[in-house]
């Protein structure tokens, strides 16, 4: 069923409008054009702003896949989803010699010709001749095609009716969106808005508006877009069946976080699943908050402390490990470390060390970021001031501070209004003209070599314009209300302080939610960088509670992760009940993970008691401690750390892939390890331990769990097989153990 | 702008537009909810596409020429041009009137009649790592990138290949051997489609593939006994409930496939080399480069789509004619066994054979201070494309340089005009659309116009 034959069906109405700026929604909506209430009355005079632009809106034009692409379609180029009526309206009436509109002959209108089909058009028929709107259109040219004249009333905003509510499943709910005129009056523009749901499978919306609770449980939230202006209605379909109340009952409440959390599982009705064991715990906290496995020894002793408070003893003991600081570091290595060929390898190193510093000493998380965002000085003394020798201009540097330090992604805005967000361009350089005044003193960047020294310096001059009117635009914070002070000095420390202030929407937000999402594997807002209305958090009050302890605790991250990790919910086990296989979102069961490239290449080393030699590092370096990517290792490039080459250079690939499996099952890397003579198992083996012992020591340091006796008794009649040396047999048990998912995965 | 270069009514947008159907309410949805919609869509259209989407999807060898080699020294002589240009070779006669190739090249030269040559595709990157960004991926770098550098802004062909073809007997779909080249990673695809690195050289006695074969010290009885062993160790509980998406699951579909590989006759002999007389061996070259060759014939046969040869050294900036002197004779020896050996078993027919680099070196000779010999400098406003198999019209030249070698004067082609080609021969849809993770749609190749002279 080809997409032309099937518009070319002419007893279908049809309407084809933008969605999410991709590509098209397209349903039949048989007689819309008669029940339409919005449609103008022909004789009243049509104006641009007010009908053409939402019709190529609506008819899909200005979509992301045709003219609202950056440079247009074929020579035609509109602003994406309409953000630009001015340019738009010289796209139409003055450029293409003015064959777009013919004044005088409205039919002979390029625009029209193309629409209907009458001449071949790429994007296919759009309009049919005898479509309102196509004489709309018509009378529009007619008319001499009109922008809004002064005194007419603009749109101010949005509303959509009726108030979120939840779904059950099956259930629809026609949603009615109203635009709200700047005088006051009110229009429906159900029919001309584009909906979009951001979980289609748990609710659904349809291009009418009529949103339908879906078959999976879980939360949803719907998009109104119409012309530059958004509205959300965020909703859930709570799971069918009954949970008995005792059972909500005996949850256990060791904080705010399992308060909040067991509050919104209820309101979804999904029961958490049984905590772990003390095992899985162990090695749970030891990968989460260090990067690093417990040795044989800590984990026999953990396993056979009896202390009831043990659970949390353990996780203040391990905040104050020295590998807390290689592995939080580590985590903003990736987010802002750059590549070594473009800004130096000195400098590189430079931002390394202060970023294990910032952590080994637990510096409070705003002054890590003013350090970050305020910092001057030479790139090699001062780390910090590296994030502008790799980010060179107020719009490179902008993306970087709105992602990492707002959770917002700006980048969109940089060329064209957000597709779905209230941000455009205006926000996007009005936040880049806090950057406007970075200089630089000494040698920048001359790539591959970049060897100088340069330093991040404060000038007393220097704009930011905006791209599309050229006025020069003030310092401008994104969202909230900052002081609208004028800003002297370095306005970089006026943007901090407006940051750390308490009324900041999504400062302290935005750490916590990343932070949590190291522990849990997803984000309450999920990306953990993409804050907006569009993209709600799966838990509001849990978000804004952490974000307000966060704060009062004077942005302490170890206070934090203690309280997330000695929380019931950070403790509960990866095994489903029977009401929460499908909750991806609501932590109401352990979502596994595999182990980080560097936590996996060290976990190998530790329990196997060879060292890697990593090229340029001293003698037995973890790989948590390597501050660059361009130290070679196959095998952390196997499991996926951040290519320095790849745009952006942090991004951190976490999935499995046969290639891994591979290397585990194949590889001279593990292989040579195992039956190292300088290892675990030939230290083991040579002695005259017993093999239960054997076992027993590597199933601890492998596993942090002592083996079952069922596994014993499986594993043991091996040491005794015809021709098997002990040594042979303990490498094999010791290579099983590593290529399991046990091994391999945060369980 | 190069849109205004695709036709009208290109079936290729058609597919597109069907494909956004199923993406247009998932604003920030997850990437394999999207990705599987993509498919979904795929596969409800399967069976469109023009003719030569409909051909049996071909396979494809790349050699790679790092660094850029020369065109007027290799397939496109200008012995026309003054002598500050012309440099030392001369043309020699092909067994096709009318098309002479570089003296050096003299094997080639009497299989013309199996090739293609371009010599009009042209570009505006003359850095290696640009160059080589919009050759492997089709795509410009978005940035200015250096000479120094490896980028990745889209995924290469071969990533794309693996992604949208698969190999049996649970082979990786794309090969790069003996390293990937700067840009032939799998950018937002994820590194599953990453090409599989055969670093070790098929050319030394005792070659093997790094975690293909058993390591050293393994049997294959012990491996067996280790397989066993692994699943009595093997004690975390799967979750056998679909909806909770498992990644444990996804695991185990990969230990499977591994062991596949290492257990499966027909994937281990792929690799095995040795097995090839030595009348073949010798007649590849007995070098790693023309040892390469051979295996990535023997991946093809067992089904892989897509291997890459990449081979560097062809930045010749100075001592040029010396250098190629040495340089060209085994390479032509090699690619031209390669194309012969694929023709007599009736491969070429289903595999395409290409040869190219970044761009091509500047008609003007100079010499680079510090060094006493000249050779010739990156240009990327012409280069030659050896382009063969997989139904392309053998014995033709496709566009032309002008008299001096600077530029097309005939036909100009885009990078984006070759991914095209070989993404259709490939049975791969040029305009077909993607969603990033980051959520940002994209398309394949962003003109989607194969080159027809190509498709046969």
């Amino acid at each position: 069923m080809a997409f032309f034959g099937f518009i070319r069906v002419r007893h279908l109405r049809l309407l084809v409008r933008a969605a999410v700026g991709v590509g098209f929604v397209i349903a039949p909506l048989s007689g819309l054009a008669k029940e339409r209430d919005t449609t103008p009355d022909p004789a009243a005079v049509p104006t641009f702003e007010r009908h053409i632009m939402p019709m190529l809106t609506a008819r899909g034009c200005n979509g992301g896949g045709c003219h609202g692409k950056s440079g247009g379609q074929n020579g035609f180029a509109l602003s994406l989803l309409g953000f630009d009526p001015e340019g738009d309206y010289q796209s139409l009436l003055m450029q293409s010699r003015g064959r777009r509109l013919n004044l005088s002959a409205p039919h002979e209108s390029l625009l029209l010709q193309k629409a209907t089909g009458a001449v071949p058009h790429g994007g296919g028929r759009r309009l049919d001749p005898d479509d309102e709107d196509t004489r709309l259109l018509l009378k529009w040219i007619a008319d001499g095609g009109p922008r809004d004249p002064p005194g007419v009333p603009r749109l101010s905003h949005i509303v959509i009716s009726p108030e979120p509510r939840p779904l059950e499943a099956g259930e629809t709910i026609p949603l009615v969106v109203m635009a709200h005129d700047t005088d006051g009056s009110t229009r429906d523009v159900t029919a001309v808005t584009a909906f979009a749901s951001n979980e289609p499978v748990i609710v659904s919306v349809q291009p009418d508006g009529v949103v339908t609770g879906g078959s999976l449980p879980g939360e949803a939230s719907v998009m109104a877009r119409f012309m530059g202006h958004i509205a959300t209605w965020n909703t859930f379909v709570p799971r069918a069946g009954r949970i008995h109340a005792d059972a909500w009952a005996a949850l256990p409440v060791n904080n705010f976080i399992d308060e909040m959390a067991w509050r919104k599982l209820r309101a979804i009705n999904i029961l958490p699943s049984d905590p772990v064991d003390d095992a899985t715990f162990l090695r749970r906290a030891f990968l989460d908050a260090i990067g690093r496995l417990p040795s044989p020894q800590e984990a026999r002793r953990f396993l056979a402390d009896a202390n009831r408070r043990k659970r949390d003893q353990l996780v203040e003991a391990l905040l104050e490990r020295p590998e807390y600081a290689d592995r939080w570091a580590n985590l903003w290595a990736d987010l802002v470390r750059p590549n070594p060929y473009r800004v130096g390898i000195k400098a590189t190193l430079s931002l390394d060390t202060f970023l294990r510093d910032a952590f080994a000493h637990n510096l409070p998380y705003d002054r890590f970021v003013g350090e970050l965002i305020t910092a001057t000085g030479s790139v090699w003394r001062n780390g910090a001031a590296v994030i502008y020798r790799d980010r060179r201009s107020p719009d490179e540097i902008v993306t970087l501070v709105s992602q990492l330090f707002l959770g917002v992604r700006l980048e969109c805005a940089k060329c064209h209004q957000h597709p779905f967000e209230v941000y455009g361009q205006g926000d996007f350089y009005g936040l880049a003209a806090y950057f406007s005044r970075v200089g630089y003193a000494g040698k920048g960047l001359s790539p591959p070599i970049s060897g100088g020294e340069e330093s991040v310096i404060v000038k007393t001059s220097g704009e930011v314009t905006h791209p599309l009117t050229g006025a020069v635009l003030a310092p401008k914070p994104l969202g909230g209300n900052a002081a609208a002070e004028p800003v002297e000095g370095d306005r970089r420390v006026a943007l901090m302080t407006w940051l750390r202030s308490p009324n900041h929407p999504t400062f302290a937000a935005a750490a916590v939610n990343r932070i949590w999402a190291e522990f849990f594997g997803v984000g309450l807002v999920d990306p953990v960088d993409d804050f907006r209305a569009t993209n709600p958090s799966s838990n509001p009050e849990l978000l804004a509670a952490l974000a307000t302890k966060f704060r009062d605790n004077a942005f302490d991250q170890k206070r934090l992760i203690a309280l997330i990790m000695k929380s019931h919910l950070y403790g509960l086990s990866s095994m489903t009940n029977e009401t929460n296989a499908g909750d991806h979102r609501n932590y109401s069961r352990h979502y596994r993970r595999r182990l980080r490239a560097e936590m996996i290449a060290d976990a190998i080393d530790d329990v196997t008691g060879v060292p890697s030699n990593y090229a340029g590092a001293p003698p037995e370096t973890r790989a948590a401690r390597l501050w660059t990517h361009r130290t070679g290792s196959m095998f952390l490039d196997v499991f996926g750390r951040p290519d320095p080459n790849q745009d952006p250079p942090c991004e951190r690939i976490g999935d499995a892939t046969v290639v891994q499996a591979m290397h585990l099952m194949n590889g001279s890397h593990l292989q040579g390890k195992v039956s190292s003579d300088d290892g675990r198992v030939a230290a083991l083996a040579t002695g005259d331990i017993a093999p239960e012992a054997i076992v027993e020591e590597l199933y601890l340091a492998a596993y942090s769990r002592l083996p079952t006796d069922a596994e014993k008794k499986q594993v043991l009649p091996m040491f005794s097989r015809e021709g098997m040396t002990r040594r042979a047999a303990a490498e094999d048990l010791l290579w099983a153990l590593m290529n399991t998912p046990e091994f391999i995965f945060v369980n | 702008m190069r849109d205004f270069l695709r036709p009208f009514g290109n079936s290729a947008l058609a597919r597109r537009t069907w494909l956004q159907l199923g993406l247009g309410g998932l604003a920030g949805g997850s990437l394999p909810g999207l990705l599987g919609l993509v498919q979904q869509a795929e596969a409800e259209e399967a069976g469109g596409g023009d003719q030569s989407t409909r051909r049996r999807p071909a396979n494809c060898i790349l050699i790679w020429m790092d660094g850029g080699p020369s065109h007027m020294e290799t397939f496109d002589p200008k012995p026309d041009a003054p002598a500050e240009m012309r440099g030392e070779f001369k043309p020699i006669r092909t067994n096709v009137p009318g098309i002479e190739i570089c003296e050096h090249l003299p094997k080639l030269a009497k299989i013309a009649d199996k090739y293609a040559i371009l010599r009009s595709v042209h570009h505006n990157q003359g850095n290696h790592g640009a160059g080589n960004h919009y050759m492997m991926t089709g795509a410009p770098p978005r940035i200015p990138v250096g000479c120094g550098a490896f980028v990745s802004f889209h995924p290469s062909l071969g990533s794309v290949a693996a992604h949208e073809r698969s190999a049996p007997h649970g082979l990786p779909g794309y090969f790069s051997l003996p390293g990937m080249t700067r840009s032939g990673g799998p950018n937002f695809l994820g590194s599953e489609y990453a090409p599989f690195v055969v670093s070790d050289d098929p050319n030394s006695k005792d070659f093997r593939v790094r975690d293909l074969a058993l390591p050293r010290g393994v049997d294959e009885a012990r491996f067996r006994a280790r397989r066993e062993l692994r699943g009595l160790v093997d004690a975390l509980p799967r979750i056998d409930d679909p909806a909770a998406a498992d990644p444990v699951r996804t695991l185990d579909g990969h230990y499977e496939q591994g062991y596949q590989m290492v257990m499966t006759p027909e994937a281990q002999q792929a690799f095995q080399i040795e097995q090839e007389p030595d009348a073949i061996r010798d007649a590849y070259g007995r070098d790693p480069f023309g040892q390469r060759l051979l295996l990535a014939r023997r991946l093809v046969e067992s089904g892989v789509p897509f291997v890459t040869i990449n081979q560097g050294g062809w930045d010749d900036h100075s001592e040029l004619w010396s250098n190629l002197r040495k340089r060209l004779p085994p390479w032509d020896q090699a690619v031209a066994t390669l194309i012969s050996d694929l023709d007599d078993r009736g491969l070429l027919a289903n595999t395409m054979v290409i040869a190219l680099g970044e761009f091509g070196r500047t008609p003007k000779i100079s010499t680079v201070s510090g060094r006493s010999s000249p050779g010739r400098d990156h240009w990327s406003s012409a280069m030659s494309i050896l382009f063969a198999g997989a139904g392309t019209p053998g014995g033709q030249v496709i566009g032309a340089t002008d008299r001096l070698g600077h530029a097309p004067i005939d036909r100009p082609l885009s990078p984006e005009n070759f991914v095209s080609t070989v993404y259709t021969k490939l049975g791969i849809d040029p305009g077909k659309h993607f969603i990033t993770p980051a959520g940002r749609p994209t398309f394949l190749v962003s003109d989607p116009t194969p080159i027809r002279e190509l498709l046969g």
